[in-house]
């Protein structure tokens, strides 16, 4: 057996074999631009997929060879850059699988291109458990209250938007924090700051 | 009903004030046992609400020596005399209590928080993610419930997060 960097030094996975020969039946030209689709969608951009059957019609594909081909260089093109992979070693395998030089060639260029964005996208949509979105303030000095009649200390409010870890959904947090607890706040949140710039 | 202070002798009585004010500032107040059968529980009851009010008001209204004594009515000198030097010594304490009880007055609070700095290593989308995150646990007391908000922050966020905090701290700084 087999182990290939691309698959995370792992055997490749039959159906991943199988689909190289598909992908194989179109010319070399064709199966970069369609590697240029399969890039937009690895991106969250929209898919042409009329562009997609007409780059797939010479070769005669049938729906479920288009939904395979765009399958297998989705797979190459996100499980070599999750493993990161350099474009050299990655031609080598998928020449070793069996996919024709020219083919490789065209694939592993639109891959280097992208390579390290294609990391950053893989990075931001790593599991995240909750995230910050928005931070509202306003301070204000209280004057006056039925328990202390003269107050004359400041308080902030402050308004949280976060995303919840668990919905996915923005919760909205409104919290009001008084000068001491807000200054211990900022403190310890500049102590941690400063270890986690110290990490990098 | 302070009046029922007199039950102990004189002496006693400071310790026992500042214990009230220790229970005015948030730490325990004294137990009825610590005082053998002075007091009833109802008696008991009644003295430490009546005490814990008469130090809030005394300091909350920014009571003269004179306006205190209006309040202690028929008490006599000794326990009296307590009672003021205990409003005076522990002026400041209480003071800091009733500001803390002001800013309880808003639906929610933050009580205390708590963080933690991560490295995640590895995803099931890049197996080498090395990022620095930041869980921030807010400890929020919303009409009289606690709930803990819990916020991932990275890098970026965390800047985002301490500027904007920072541009509240100046305002607050001109203030004090």
């Amino acid at each position: 057996m087999r182990l290939f960097r691309f698959c995370g030094d792992l055997d490749c996975p039959d159906w991943v074999l199988a689909e190289i020969s598909t992908l194989a039946r179109i010319s070399s030209v064709k199966m970069k631009l369609l590697c240029v689709q399969v890039i937009r969608d690895l991106f969250d951009e929209d898919i042409d997929y009329d562009k997609v059957s007409k780059l797939t019609s010479d070769a005669k594909f049938e729906t479920g060879d288009i939904k395979a081909s765009v399958a297998v260089l989705s797979f190459i093109l996100s499980s070599a850059a999750k493993h990161d992979v350099d474009s050299e070693s990655l031609s080598s395998e998928l020449q070793q699988l069996g996919l024709p030089k020219e083919h490789t060639t065209g694939l592993c260029k639109s891959y280097e291109d992208k390579h390290s964005a294609l990391q950053e996208k893989l990075k931001q949509s790593s599991l995240r458990l909750g995230r910050l979105e928005a931070v509202n303030w306003r301070v204000d000095y209280t004057l006056s209250s039925s328990e202390l009649m003269e107050v004359n200390e400041p308080i902030v409010q402050l308004r949280l938007q976060a995303q919840h870890p668990e919905s996915g959904s923005t919760a909205t947090t409104v919290v009001s924090v008084t000068a001491d607890k807000f200054r211990v706040l900022l403190t310890e949140l500049k102590q941690a700051q400063a270890m986690m710039n110290a990490l990098q | 009903m302070i009046k029922l202070l007199e039950k102990i002798a004189p002496a006693h009585c400071p310790k026992l004030l500042h214990r009230v004010v220790d229970g005015v500032c948030g730490r325990s107040y004294p137990r009825r046992m610590e005082y053998g059968e002075s007091w009833s529980l109802n008696e008991w009851e009644d003295l430490m609400s009546s005490l814990s009010q008469l130090f809030r008001v005394a300091v909350g209204r920014k009571c003269t020596d004179q306006e205190v004594q209006e309040l202690l009515g028929d008490l006599d000198a000794a326990c009296t005399q307590a009672v003021l030097q205990c409003v005076h010594a522990r002026w400041e304490e209480v003071r800091q209590a009733l500001v803390n009880r002001t800013s309880a007055i808003s639906s929610t609070q933050l009580q205390d928080f708590n963080w933690q700095l991560k490295l995640a290593l590895s995803s099931d989308k890049l197996s080498s993610l090395n990022t620095p995150l930041l869980n921030l646990s807010l400890d929020v007391r919303e009409n009289g419930v606690q709930r803990a908000v819990n916020i991932e922050m990275n890098k970026e966020e965390l800047q985002t997060l301490i500027n904007t905090l920072d541009a509240a701290n100046k305002v607050v700084l001109q203030l004090k």
